[in-house]
């Protein structure tokens, strides 16, 4: 009888402690904490946690923010399938701000209705939003960062740095092995050289790429161009057309001093040069026939958050001239509203550094076929010995 | 188990019913990890499979074979397979051609300079692999410490390996070595020292040593390490994914893309049935030997 007893107590405690483990995540739904969830690298969720909370704290003085690191955009299209899941039950999403996401990566949320519409949500800071950087009335474009080539100025003088397109085919075909750029799916900055090759192909205008107007058809007219310009390029590039497996990487082979140019995130190379990572004979160079693309990073505020009026109070803030002048100081990017918004002293110190405007790529079907595209047109290359 | 403990099993008397109840009490013990491999794993095997097989569509569900098709027509596709295939037997002879010295050396070696080299072969087992991958960048990547070893002693730099196949060879090799050379010493001890012994005194030599005492009785322990190392290399990721080539691609990083970047899934899953379906050859191949060692032994 004994054995039956303590069966049933190892039951009724197993039920206990399951319930305990249970505990956290009811009780994490419910502590008040707006969820801003990031996809984006640790500089980001730093200037976050550092920068715009504590300001914030002037604006709503009661609201607690929390700021979530999702990893990746994975990592956010889980918490927005989520998200989606709770919408139209009673549920909690347990999240009211997704930062560097956007609507497209969920398919078919936009016509659920998952998304708060920014235009139409009377928002003061909307209005501000440079124009060229909308996307949809969805998603807020608070945070730009271009893509530039980085080389080691001890071995290319500024002078001799490539200016065009053609400029820098011949410095890569002069100088084999010399340049390096990471597979485009695995970070922007590869990613978006490989867009100017697309922009190259098609006669170096953005307009021909919208977020709409992508078909297979229309791909297949577009992108085997620039699989062409790609391909000829291998050759004399990195090992003879390796390609590195992120952003960081490629950074890491230019300070080794293995390379000697790659393409390389405005905000990350800032940030290696004042950390020393790279020498500071590192010189800066952006295209100057067509700038190669750069990003913005949007915020998406889920229509079923529980907090949503602190999350549309968080996204103004974010808008606002302190926040927006501390991201080209704290984080060497670009604002997201028109640079008539920034502080005066800023915009005339920046002027000549920052171009008028960044050439964008559309995100949504262009992605899968872009990347997808590269690695079976372009990765296999020439076999190497 | 409590009911050997418990005095009201003194009462019982009755044989069936004890054994009865001790195999309930097994079975209530094992019920929780055969109902959680039936849940988080033989459940999601079938459902994957049917997920590549049926397709939904406005008609309701049919039998479709499209996706396999396209994999095993897509150059693309079948030059990853290959690559993964490559890199699995070329780990695995690696290994076998690096641990199995170290075993034999472990198992008779009787000095203090052994257990010395049995913490160092075991070392590698408490490094993650990401660090591994950075810390192979940094030593035999391109400019990396060998390079400047030997650059200082004035010898050409290392043709390096980083972002070609070898690179994620080198590094599960590292990986791999400790659970090989557990898995192998442990063979190993099923050989007597009186075996070997006699065969020395009777005049033969290492190799013949080798050869007739000492392989015949570790065979098994060898076909037990080779199925698990395959099915380890098989589905890694990090190393690949870090240390590898753009193209092709191992199966774990093409299939993460295809899931995250292509948003496939329906293909995703389709590669992933068919390394799974590789593997359980070699799973397989473990199970039948074991089965054996198990009849052997009865």
């Amino acid at each position: 009888m004994t054995s039956q007893i303590s069966r049933r107590g190892f039951l009724k405690t197993a039920a206990v402690s399951s319930a305990t483990l249970a505990m956290p995540r009811i009780a994490l739904a419910a502590d008040g904490f707006v969820n801003v969830y990031t996809g984006s690298d640790s500089n980001i969720s730093d200037f976050w946690t550092n920068v715009i909370l504590p300001g914030f704290r002037n604006v709503n003085g009661d609201a607690k923010v929390r700021v979530v690191d999702a990893g990746d955009g994975a990592g956010l299209r889980a918490i927005a399938d989520r998200a989606m899941a709770a919408l139209g039950t009673s549920n909690d999403p347990q999240v009211d701000v997704f930062e560097a996401y956007t609507p497209d990566q969920t398919t078919g949320s936009i016509e659920a209705g998952l998304w708060i519409n920014f235009a139409a949500a009377d928002m003061e800071g909307w209005d501000k939003v440079n124009p060229a950087a909308k996307q949809t009335d969805f998603d807020l474009p608070y945070r730009g960062s271009q893509v530039l080539l980085a080389y080691d100025a001890t071995r290319v003088s500024p002078e001799d740095a490539p200016k065009t397109w053609d400029e820098m085919t011949a410095w890569i075909h002069a100088n084999p092995g010399q340049f390096v750029y990471n597979r485009p799916d695995k970070g922007g900055s590869g990613g978006n050289f490989v867009r100017r090759a697309i922009h190259e192909a098609n006669g170096r205008d953005p307009q021909k790429f919208t977020l709409d107007n992508y078909s297979e058809a229309y791909a297949n007219d577009t992108l085997p161009g620039a699989w062409g310009l790609l391909k000829a390029l291998a050759p004399s590039l990195y090992e003879a057309g390796a390609y590195t497996s992120g952003n960081t990487q490629s950074i890491q082979l230019l300070a080794q001093g293995v390379v000697t140019m790659t393409p390389v995130w405005s905000d990350q190379v800032l940030q290696a040069l004042s950390m020393g990572v790279l020498p500071e004979t590192t010189g800066l160079v952006q295209l100057q026939d067509l700038a190669l693309c750069g990003g913005f990073s949007r915020i998406t505020v889920p229509t079923n958050a529980t907090h949503k009026d602190v999350a549309m109070q968080l996204a103004n803030y974010v808008l606002s001239e302190e926040v927006q002048s501390k991201i080209i100081t704290e984080l060497g990017g670009f604002p997201g509203v028109s640079w008539d918004y920034v502080d005066t002293a800023l915009r005339e110190k920046y002027k000549d550094v920052i171009p008028a405007s960044i050439p964008t790529f559309p995100g949504g079907d262009w992605d899968a076929a872009i990347n997808d595209g590269w690695y079976r047109n372009v990765a296999p290359g020439i076999s190497r010995g | 188990m409590t009911d050997m403990a418990s005095p009201d099993s003194n009462v019982r008397k009755d044989g069936f019913a004890k054994r009865h109840g001790r195999g309930l009490t097994g079975l209530l013990l094992v019920a929780a990890p055969v109902i959680l491999l039936g849940w988080l794993i033989i459940y999601p095997i079938f459902n994957a499979v049917a997920r590549t097989l049926f397709v939904n569509s406005d008609a309701g569900a049919s039998f479709s074979l499209d996706t396999y098709q396209r994999f095993f027509t897509d150059s693309y596709s079948l030059a990853n397979l290959w690559l993964t295939l490559w890199v699995t037997v070329v780990c695995a002879a690696l290994l076998m051609a690096i641990c199995l010295p170290l075993a034999l050396y472990l198992r008779f070696a009787k000095s203090r300079i052994a257990a010395v080299v049995q913490g160092l072969a075991l070392f590698p087992m408490f490094v993650p692999s990401v660090i591994l991958a950075y810390a192979l960048i940094r030593t035999i990547g391109p400019n990396g410490g060998v390079d400047l070893v030997l650059n200082a002693i004035g010898l050409p730099k290392i043709n390096s390996p980083y972002l070609t196949p070898w690179g994620p060879v080198i590094g599960l090799v590292w990986d791999n070595i400790p659970l090989t050379t557990l898995m192998l010493v442990a063979g190993l001890g099923g050989v007597s020292d009186n075996a070997v012994e006699a065969a020395r005194d009777a005049g033969a030599r290492h190799v013949a040593l080798l050869r007739h005492i000492i392989l015949p009785q570790i065979g098994n322990a060898m076909l037990v390490v080779l199925s698990f190392t395959v099915l380890s290399i098989f589905s890694a990721f990090t190393l690949p994914y870090v240390l590898g080539p753009a193209s092709p691609e191992m199966m774990g990083p093409f299939m993460q893309r295809t899931f995250s970047q292509v948003q496939d899934t329906r293909m995703a899953v389709t590669q992933a049935v068919i390394t799974f379906v590789i593997c359980a050859g070699f799973g397989a191949f473990y199970v039948r030997s074991i089965a054996k060692n198990r009849e052997a032994r009865q």
